[in-house]
């Protein structure tokens, strides 16, 4: 496989791949002094 | 407060309950968001923060010290503070086990009218929801 097909690959293959996940969830805050 | 929090970076949507004192963040699904940034943010907008739960997946690590962190990407730390549950982890120290933990980064300390956003925050685990 030359250098060329191997970046045609990566490039269809990519978007397969699952994109990273911002690994904080959620984030829950109790306020005071809010009106 | 909403606008404000909604501006901060890897924010997808801030719901604001005013009855119950309650702010949801919900992060972007690729983005990186800042619990110290939020409480600052929050704390700019002339609110302050009584407590700080997030829920949070990552790799259980030992610091430079020898303390226990929650290593989460994209490339965020959080020293956790030792409880039960955290002596329960202790055994996926470099693990490639991923863990997914509510916990308290932030309380108020009691008396105190401003918040003190100098101090480290430290990762109380409330919940540990799933190891992986």
């Amino acid at each position: 496989m030359n250098k060329k097909q191997l970046a045609l690959l990566l490039l269809f293959v990519s978007p397969l791949v699952p994109q990273t996940q911002a690994e904080i969830k959620h984030v829950e805050m109790r306020v005071e002094g809010m009106t | 407060m909403k606008q404000h929090l909604g501006r901060q970076s890897g924010v997808q949507d801030v719901e604001v309950s005013l009855r119950d004192g309650k702010v949801d963040v919900t992060p972007k699904q690729d983005g990186r968001i800042d619990p110290a940034q939020l409480l600052k943010a929050t704390y700019d907008s002339g609110v302050s923060v009584a407590e700080l739960d997030m829920t949070v997946r990552g790799k259980i690590v030992k610091d430079a010290s020898g303390n226990l962190a929650l290593q989460a990407e994209p490339n965020q730390s959080f020293a956790i503070a030792p409880n039960e549950l955290s002596q329960s982890l202790e055994t996926l120290v470099g693990s490639a086990t991923a863990v997914t933990v509510r916990g308290q980064l932030y309380k108020k300390p009691a008396g105190k009218k401003k918040a003190d956003t100098s101090v480290p925050l430290k990762l109380l685990i409330l919940e540990i929801q799933k190891k992986e």
